[in-house]
């Protein structure tokens, strides 16, 4: 199991700082101008609100396993029918979700060992359930608790933005999936999660890098590529030798080795600039 | 000015698709199914007709697949009152089936088929020895170590399956990874008459091993090299069991 917690979205409970402070510090002036504030405010408005559409599957299901428990029984297949109605919604609401669900812990439903109430939008925009063989007997892919998306919630306790990775489970798209713990009585019941397909990311992002100067791309927390404008450092690709957590840590733009980085403020994604 | 083409490539382009393809998809289709236990033991087909157009195939073509089915002793067909096709899930074990599944490959598709599993796993490897970081190797390692602990032949060749898939994912490719995906779900199930093999398991896990360490390193044309000789030697011993039948 991979458990980086650069993955998690650490400044997620951090107000928002005021922009107008970048400029001072250690950071030279020039570090993180406004447009480069403005690129990385409308990337962390994109992926908080597809965190919104995760946040409301977490409540929903959350509200349906209590009351199931209320009811002095364990929850089945069959109750997880019920966030179908919200699921559908957030799929054709927000266009970077192309997938929403939750996803139970082995071992939470009576009728199932393990379960993923998955939804997809499909390409003439209608809506699909994801039907997976869970069967350990059939399926090499049934134990799905080691993927970022499931791992890093579990055991943090907190949202996380896993990816990008090739998703061969459900999407077979290159993907972030963000995702956030479900916990009923104050134990981890699974995850709700949504995906986000790459190609979307860059569709929305891609204008934003454009407008800057020098070439830009953004990436995670382990320097991974999540979209780019520079030809030769392209998505997937790795940005080797800088520690971009502790930028991230640091929720200020800094410059390191004729590169600006801008970190977002409350995802964990970083602009990187060529200062050159 | 561009001319058309002439000559076999471009009459291929535009022959119309062979009849005997849809057979050959339409027997795989519904031998997998009763081999995965989708359809059971006995249960009845549909008529002719409505299975046709549920396949989206012509009848004749259907009668075709039946009968390679029947030879395969996979459907029995029940004349008169009560009858049509049934399933029958044969007596004989698994390993029986495999290679009366792999008695329908040529040496020559087998050696084609190792080629392109080979490009892509040694493309995948050089890859991700490129775009892979010590913390994605985890899934590769974990998949390594179930196989060399795999007891039963059916669970070594899906894991053999899951390293080469995660293999293509770790070179950060969806491409690559789909097509990977598509050629296990072809070639997997025959790996299992190299698998059961206790010698070669312990050779497939070792060159797993070796992929991850170059894969690690960032040694692209190691990781390369490494993955293709896995896969060639597997294919080998696939032919080599092919040369039997």
């Amino acid at each position: 199991m991979s458990s980086s917690p650069g993955l998690v979205g650490t400044a997620a409970t951090a107000p928002p700082r005021d922009a107008s402070a970048d400029g001072g510090g250690t950071a030279p002036a020039t570090v993180g101008t406004s447009r480069e504030q403005r690129v990385v405010a409308l990337v962390d408005g994109w992926l908080e609100a597809v965190f919104d559409a995760v946040a409301q599957t977490r409540a929903d299901t959350a509200a349906l396993l209590a009351r199931v428990a209320a009811e002095g029984r364990r929850p089945a297949t069959a109750d997880l029918a019920a966030l179908r109605p919200g699921l559908h919604l957030r799929l054709t609401r927000d266009e970077l979700v192309s997938g929403v669900g939750f996803v139970a812990a082995p071992g939470l439903l009576t009728d199932v060992p393990a379960w993923l109430e998955w939804w997809q939008s499909t390409a003439d925009g209608g809506v699909r359930p994801l039907l997976l063989d869970l069967d350990p007997a059939q399926s090499a892919y049934s134990d799905y608790t080691h993927w970022d998306w499931f791992a890093l919630p579990r055991d943090t306790g907190r949202r996380a933005v896993a990816g990008p990775y090739v998703d061969y489970l459900c999407s077979d798209e290159y993907s972030l999936t963000l995702s956030a713990p479900v916990a009923v009585a104050g134990r981890f019941a699974g995850v709700a999660a949504a995906d986000v397909y790459l190609r979307h990311f860059e569709g929305a992002v891609l204008p934003l890098l454009r407008e800057l100067p020098g070439p830009a791309r953004l990436v995670n927390a382990r320097g991974r590529v999540a979209a780019s404008a520079d030809p030769a450092r392209l998505a997937g690709s790795l940005t080797k030798g800088t520690d971009f957590q502790a930028v991230l840590e640091g929720g200020r733009p800094v410059a390191a080795g004729g590169l600006r980085l801008v970190p977002c403020r409350r995802v964990p994604l970083v602009l990187v600039v060529d200062g050159h | 000015m561009k001319q058309p083409t002439a000559g076999g490539a471009r009459r291929a382009v535009f022959a119309p698709v062979d009849n005997l393809a849809r057979v050959e998809a339409v027997v795989h289709r519904l031998s997998d199914a009763i081999q995965l236990g989708l359809l059971a033991d006995g249960e009845q087909l549909p008529g002719e007709s409505e299975l046709a157009g549920q396949l989206g195939v012509s009848t004749v073509t259907l009668r075709e697949a039946l009968m390679a089915l029947r030879q395969q002793g996979l459907v029995i067909t029940r004349r008169g009152r009560g009858g049509g096709s049934f399933v029958s899930l044969p007596e004989t074990p698994g390993d029986e089936r495999l290679r009366v599944r792999l008695r329908g490959w040529t040496t020559e598709e087998l050696r084609d088929l190792g080629d392109h599993w080979a490009a892509l796993s040694g493309a995948a490897a050089r890859l991700a020895a490129e775009r892979t970081e010590p913390d994605d190797l985890g899934q590769l390692r974990r998949t390594a170590e179930e196989l060399a602990k795999a007891a039963d032949t059916a669970t070594r060749s899906r894991l053999y399956g899951r390293f080469h898939v995660e293999l293509a994912a770790a070179a950060q490719s969806a491409r690559l990874t789909r097509e990977q995906v598509a050629l296990q779900a072809e070639v997997g199930a025959l790996l299992c008459l190299v698998l059961g093999d206790d010698e070669h398991r312990e050779e497939v896990a070792d060159r797993h091993r070796s992929v991850i360490s170059a894969v690690q390193d960032g040694a692209h044309a190691t990781a390369g090299t490494l993955a293709e000789e896995c896969v060639r030697e597997s294919t080998a011993r696939l032919v080599a069991v092919r040369l039997t039948l």
